[in-house]
């Protein structure tokens, strides 16, 4: 079944017009067989008439008369007394009593056949069937067209009735289409009828469910980090008092020559392993399902500049100039979110871009859109390459890729699930310079929409 | 005027509408496409026009027989499709999707035959009375009445196809296929005895008095089983031959494609 509007409307039309057409077909049968007898009985009238009639002694009259009746008066069986101008010299039909159908003057005819005791004579009506057949034809059929003409009133009807007894099934899907991913409340059906209530139901138990296990998993995550963030604070600590105890040591017996290797390289990776708690806490944080999203005025440009200036320091380590172009770009935005994409997108374009580079950023106003665009003079990326990239943990190069180059994977999947939430498009392509990557990302000027704004719990 | 006039197009509307619903309705259980339908309705409606008003062109061909000879000819066209269609449902119902595009094809080409030949004498019909304003609307309200019954009659039926289980109504179908089928084949038959191309015999039996042809119970069995009250010798065996070689090409299907799918998992397992 495609549609139950559809099919409620062939299926309750069809039996309507099945009913009412087989017994207007009947009621047709039972009138026209109920007009046979009333032009019967008119017929007998006729021939009663006649025969109360004066009749002449002479020759017989013969009646000028219309087509449709024809009579004939007898004296005996032999004699004439009176005919119509259509009926023949000699008798219509045999001289017995009652009705019977006859054909004479190309016609048939329904002949009644009377004997008169009183005059001991015949009389012989008839009337032309194919016209009192008509005639009651015309009558009947009167009463047979409003069944007919009212079909096309009663589907109509049913196609609105049908339609409003569905409109709770409607106001149920679209309900449902319009939820979003991340919106767990109940379905706001008010009086769902019975047939509804168990989906509508069943339909909110599961949301609350799926509700439960989304708090769950994310306290779940607050707790790693918390957890995770503790240990790793006291190895940083731990390792920064091992180096300060390595120098006292050193002062004090001179056998120490210096501080070893091994304390370096575990310095790094504590610091390699503190960014890739934050990136996996970020990247699950800014997932749009859960994301409890604060959308507020606020000015990307600005935002922009606020972030370089934090990451001064990782540019100037490289020798890197970066450049802020554009101007205000006033947008409707969650200040955190862009602050971690921002911080992602300057990130890589840090760690990509070779010694003494050169990063352009852009932010402004396109039309209705701000536009966001980082540029760096790094290797840049084969296109064939772009899709993948916003895979997590997915490296351009894979296992060749150039370890130099601190990173996990996690930057663009962050800054894609950012873009995601603010209904923004990214694009990726060639910087101006011909070499290295750009990546472009259009936001809407307005929130996307007004129910995304949630209460922030993190 | 008007009962006749129902007679006569309730008699076609049914026939075309039954095998239209059979036909939809198995498609609509083998994911057939069945939008093709409309293309394939039209096709009928616009033949049946052209047929109507060439008439007289058509009867005069071949001495004179030209109508019942094309007639006879469609009907036996949408037998020889059911040949086709009915076990190619069965195989596909056994081993999937097989020869697809050619079912559809044979499906949609009875259908714009069967509306083709129904139409047309609906057609014929109805515009015999076009030059007779008084009988007219009688005509057309019997016409409209019996169309409206035809169509309701196929309408519920196919609703009632797509209730049953996917094996019931592939079974029902088959055994209604087969059944039309042998009935357009009675039919083709009475047409060719009416060509003088078949002797004319006397009738076998009159079952006239027990189940007028005329009546609605009548007229459903006309389009279903193509009911006869009177039938000849001729017409009794050309429906019973038609009838026993559906049964025998589908037996001989149904063991083929039914002993196709148990060797599956050994060939598979090879």
């Amino acid at each position: 079944m495609k549609s139950i509007r559809v099919f409620l409307l062939v299926a309750l039309l069809s039996t309507i017009i099945l009913v009412n057409f087989v017994s207007a077909l009947h009621g047709y049968r039972a009138s026209m067989a109920e007009a046979q007898q009333l032009f019967d009985r008119q017929l007998a009238a006729t021939a009663q008439l006649l025969t109360a009639m004066p009749q002449p002694e002479t020759a017989a009259i013969v009646v000028r008369q219309t087509e449709d009746l024809a009579f004939q008066v007898w004296a005996g069986k032999e004699r004439l007394l009176m005919r119509s101008s259509n009926a023949p010299q000699e008798s219509i039909a045999p001289f017995e009593e009652g009705y019977r159908e006859i054909n004479f003057s190309g016609y048939r005819w329904r002949v009644f056949t009377h004997f008169a005791p009183e005059r001991r004579g015949w009389v012989q009506v008839a009337e032309r069937i194919d016209l009192r057949y008509r005639l009651a034809d015309k009558m009947i059929l009167e009463s047979v067209l409003p069944i007919l003409l009212g079909i096309p009133v009663a589907g109509l009807l049913i196609w609105l009735v049908v339609g409003r007894g569905l409109s709770s099934l409607r106001q149920l899907a679209g309900a449902l289409q319009k939820k979003r991913a991340e919106d767990l409340t109940p379905l706001p059906l008010e009086e769902p009828p019975e047939e509804l209530l168990p989906v509508v139901k069943s339909t909110n138990a599961l949301l609350a469910r799926l509700q439960a296990s989304f708090d769950r998993e994310r306290r779940f995550s607050a707790d790693a980090a918390h957890e995770l963030r503790t240990p790793i604070s006291a190895i940083r600590v731990h390792a920064h008092n091992l180096e300060l105890e390595l120098r006292d040591l050193q002062h004090q017996h001179r056998s120490i020559e210096e501080v070893p290797d091994s304390l370096g390289k575990l310095k790094g990776s504590v610091e390699r392993m503190t960014h890739l708690v934050e990136q996996i806490l970020d990247l699950y944080r800014t997932t749009p399902d859960h994301y409890p999203a604060r959308f507020e005025p606020l000015d990307l440009y600005q935002l922009a500049r606020e972030e370089i200036a934090e990451s001064y320091a990782a540019f100037a380590a490289k020798n890197q100039s970066v450049e802020l172009r554009g101007g205000a770009a006033p947008l409707l935005g969650d200040r955190f979110a862009l602050a971690i994409l921002l911080k992602n997108l300057l990130g890589n374009a840090n760690k990509y871009t070779p010694e003494a580079g050169h990063i352009e950023v852009w932010a402004r106003t396109e039309g209705e859109r701000v536009t966001l665009r980082v540029e760096d003079s790094g290797p840049g990326i084969p296109e064939a390459e772009y899709p993948r990239i916003f895979e997590r943990f997915y490296r351009v190069g894979g296992d060749r890729h150039d370890t130099s180059v601190e990173g996990c994977g996690l930057g663009l999947s962050i800054v894609q699930h950012i873009a995601q939430l603010h209904h923004a498009q990214i694009e990726l392509g060639q910087s101006a310079s011909g070499q290295g990557l750009s990546v472009r990302i259009d936001f809407p000027q307005q929130a996307p929409l007004p129910n995304v704004a949630g209460e922030g719990d993190d | 005027m008007l009962l006749t006039s129902v007679i006569i197009v309730l008699r076609e509307v049914l026939e075309a509408a039954l095998l239209l619903s059979i036909l939809l309705a198995t498609s609509r259980f083998m994911q057939l496409r069945t939008r093709w339908f409309y293309a394939s309705l039209a096709f009928g409606v616009v033949g049946a026009v052209a047929y109507g008003n060439n008439l007289t062109a058509i009867s005069n061909a071949f001495d004179g027989t030209g109508q019942e000879l094309l007639d006879a000819f469609l009907q036996f066209a949408i037998y020889l499709l059911l040949l086709l269609i009915v076990p190619l449902m069965v195989i596909n119902h056994h081993r999937g999707a097989y020869k697809r595009n050619l079912l559809q094809g044979a499906m949609l080409v009875a259908v714009a035959f069967a509306v083709l030949r129904e139409g047309s004498e609906v057609y014929v019909y109805l515009s015999a009375f076009r030059t007779q304003p008084d009988l007219y609307s009688s005509v057309m309200t019997g016409a409209l009445l019996g169309a409206g019954i035809g169509f309701s009659i196929g309408a519920l039926f196919y609703y009632l196809l797509l209730g049953l289980s996917r094996h019931y109504t592939l079974l029902l179908a088959g055994i209604l296929l087969t059944l039309v089928g042998a009935g357009m084949c009675a039919q083709a038959a009475q047409m060719l005895i009416q060509a003088d191309w078949l002797p004319a015999q006397a009738p076998l039996w009159d079952t006239s008095a027990l189940l007028p042809e005329g009546s609605l119970p009548g007229q459903l069995l006309y389009a279903l089983v193509s009911y006869e009250a009177t039938p000849t010798p001729i017409e009794v065996i050309v429906y019973s031959v038609s009838i026993s070689l559906m049964v025998l090409l589908l037996g001989f299907t149904h063991y083929v494609s039914r002993s196709y799918r148990q060797n599956l998992p050994e060939a598979r397992a090879h």
